[in-house]
């Protein structure tokens, strides 16, 4: 890291501690992304990149190694890396509102299966009460530091409130 | 609600003035321009409401929106997508049925239940047996949300298309979601690694008693920039199974290929319909499908029904088994590419049978009930459902079930059948697990190849831009094509 990158960074931090983060400097310019649609598809062309949520390399995951247990169901899933790579080729490509359901899905990676079938359920007309949608993304944001779906899930809150679709006390 | 979200998620607000000023007839001009590429139409259809783009498209007659979608299609190559199920939900059938359709063309498979807890087996059956017919085939099981998600993190299918969404408030509420569930449920896919689709279509508001009065093709613009906002991949549209209404009224079968077209103008993958059926007139299907077979959609059909009518659990296609010599020949009679090839009887009875030979091995090696040699040889030659023997319904729900409360994966598939003996089967089955690790079939309009290797609108953008640009058929393609097993060679006179 360079002194201008390590100065970007630091003025990142502290407009995000104020909670008034530029939404200009949120979006990541060309120069700063890794990865655009001449790398794709990654898996071919950028293998090195990709791996795991275990931490294994994408060329580690055989077939061999399936047959004798070395990998397991835990490993065959997308990282929050990857993820982050993929969106960043959507937007090599000019498709930023896929690439941000990239970037909320590389969030939900930490979240369990169960966790995330309650929490869809939860969204759905008339399941919740607002404190309850509040509480909702509280806990996506505390444990599993996931803000981009915190901030989408009280903007639900939000409208659900305006048109009436709470759940009836 | 709906237009809240539409405003903030899906427009390009940097944009909206001035698409928004852009005459109406004039961008309706530029979309069969050739001169115009793709790229420089969407730019603004982006940034347009539903309403302006509903006017845009609203000037165009059915072949200048044939033009507008072979230029506006996402992928290059177009495709096709068929649907595999049976009134019995045999998972014997299911998975013979499916190595045939993999034969002839097909590059995605659906299947649905008749009844709800055979999920399991149906999606498993549907997965295992195309890998039979041709390595790279992508699967999904249409079922309730919830439950459909299930099955894609347990690797028993590889996307999802069921994601419906609707034109007004009243009906998406009746539908059970809002924008904002069904985004999140589109993050949860990704998440997991698993290609999502939406779906709506014309007449769906009319059918659930809210259109509000609005025009069906306005109602179903929404539901795709709501679409769009939520951040799919694609849209699986045109009416879909509502077409009754739309066939129904005047201009009503251009009305859904406009929707399609909206989908393709919005950047989105389309799955285009040609799926319920919708009369009884062999001329009118025809007709109906002409609008998407001749300019190539993503997928054409979204429910080419692979088996006979009577064994389609989606209340019957457009287009089934039956059917297959006919569209062959209207690949052949117009020199188009719509997906599917001609067979030969000796390779259809071998992939059936050996899809079932699978499916025998793998019930036993997960400890399911029995699946009989009787049941293989019926399923090799079935023509439907009324040739296969019953199953035992009560026991292979129970079995289901219980196969989901021990958390089978698809990687336990891969290894039952490498266990018996069907490497090259386990291999496919895996490969198509380990594409979720990279993420590459994530992206929009998405396909496999034999060997695994992605092709989507990234890497096969349409590069249409007039006479011999774009998607050109190849002498080896045109080959297959036109080599029906029926012609008659002249020297045999």
């Amino acid at each position: 890291m360079n002194q201008q990158q390590l100065i970007e960074q630091m003025v990142r931090e502290i407009m995000a501690s104020m909670g008034t983060v530029d939404k200009a400097s949120e979006v990541k310019s060309a120069s700063t992304n890794t990865v655009s649609k001449s790398d794709y598809p990654l898996g071919e062309k950028r293998p090195e990149l990709l791996k795991t949520p275990t931490g294994k390399s994408i060329n580690e995951i055989t077939l061999d190694k399936v047959i004798d247990g070395r990998v397991t169901a835990a490993d065959v899933r997308i990282s929050p890396e990857t993820l982050e790579l993929q969106a960043q080729v959507a937007e090599s490509v000019g498709r930023d509102s896929f690439a941000r359901n990239l970037r909320r899905a590389a969030e939900l990676i930490a979240v369990p299966d169960e966790r995330i079938l309650e929490i869809y359920n939860a969204l759905r007309p008339y399941r919740s009460s607002k404190s309850e949608l509040l509480d909702i993304a509280a806990e996506l944001e505390n444990k599993y530091s996931a803000k981009i779906n915190a901030a989408f899930v009280r903007e639900a809150a939000e409208v659900y409130g305006i048109r009436n679709r709470l759940r009836q006390e | 609600m709906l237009d809240s979200f539409i405003a903030d998620h899906a427009i390009n607000l940097q944009r909206a003035e001035e698409a928004m000023a852009i005459d109406s007839l004039e961008f309706a001009r530029r979309l069969v321009d050739i001169n115009i590429p793709r790229g420089e139409i969407v730019k603004y259809t982006t940034a347009m409401t539903p309403a302006k783009v509903v006017e845009v498209v609203g000037n165009l007659t059915v072949l200048e929106m044939m033009m507008a979608v072979n230029k506006m299609r996402s992928r290059r190559i177009p495709s096709n997508q068929c649907h595999v199920t049976n009134v019995k939900d045999h998972p014997v059938q299911i998975a013979a049925d499916a190595a045939e359709a993999a034969v002839r063309g097909f590059d995605e498979m659906e299947t649905t239940v008749g009844i709800t807890r055979y999920a399991p087996f149906n999606a498993l059956a549907l997965m295992v047996g195309s890998q039979v017919g041709r390595p790279g085939i992508l699967t999904q099981c249409a079922i309730e949300e919830a439950t459909e998600l299930i099955l894609g993190m347990r690797g028993l299918t590889a996307y999802a298309e069921t994601v419906s969404v609707y034109g007004t408030e009243q009906v998406f509420i009746d539908g059970d979601d809002t924008p904002w569930s069904k985004s999140f449920l589109a993050s949860a896919y990704a998440s997991r690694g698993l290609k999502m689709r939406f779906t709506s279509g014309t007449g769906s508001e009319v059918q659930m008693g809210y259109a509000e009065g609005k025009s069906m093709l306005y109602l179903e613009a929404r539901c795709l920039y709501v679409t769009k906002g939520a951040g799919s991949q694609g849209t699986q549209n045109g009416s879909v199974s509502c077409v009754g209404v739309p066939a129904g009224v005047p201009g009503g079968i251009r009305a859904i290929l406009a929707e399609n077209l909206i989908g393709m103008m919005l950047d989105l993958e389309c799955a285009s319909s040609n799926d319920q059926t919708f009369t009884h007139s062999d001329l009118r299907r025809v007709a109906r499908s002409l609008m998407q077979m001749v300019p190539g959609t993503d997928f054409i059909c979204s429910g080419y029904s692979a088996t006979p009518n009577y064994d389609n659990m989606f209340a019957g296609s457009n287009w089934d088994a039956d059917d297959y010599d006919d569209w062959n020949v209207i690949q052949r009679d117009l020199r188009i590419d719509a997906g599917l090839r001609p067979v030969t009887e000796d390779v259809v009875v071998k992939v059936r049978n050996k899809a079932a030979k699978v499916i025998q091995a793998i019930f036993e090696e997960l400890g399911l009930p029995a699946v009989t040699d009787q049941e293989v040889e019926a399923a090799t030659y079935a023509h439907g459902s009324k040739d296969m023997p019953n199953r035992n319904v009560v026991e292979d729900l129970k079995a289901a079930e219980e196969m989901m409360a021990r958390g089978v994966t698809g990687l336990d598939v891969v290894k039952a059948l490498y266990k018996r003996g069907f490497e090259d089967v386990a291999g496919s089955v895996f490969s198509l697990l380990k594409q979720r690790v990279a993420g590459d079939y994530l992206h929009t309009s998405a396909i496999l190849d034999k060997d695994f290797k992605v092709i989507s609108s990234v890497n096969d953008p349409n590069d249409y831009r007039g006479p011999q640009t774009g998607y050109v058929i190849s002498d080896a393609r045109w080959e297959e094509i036109r080599n029906i097993p029926n012609a008659v060679n002249p020297e045999d006179f």
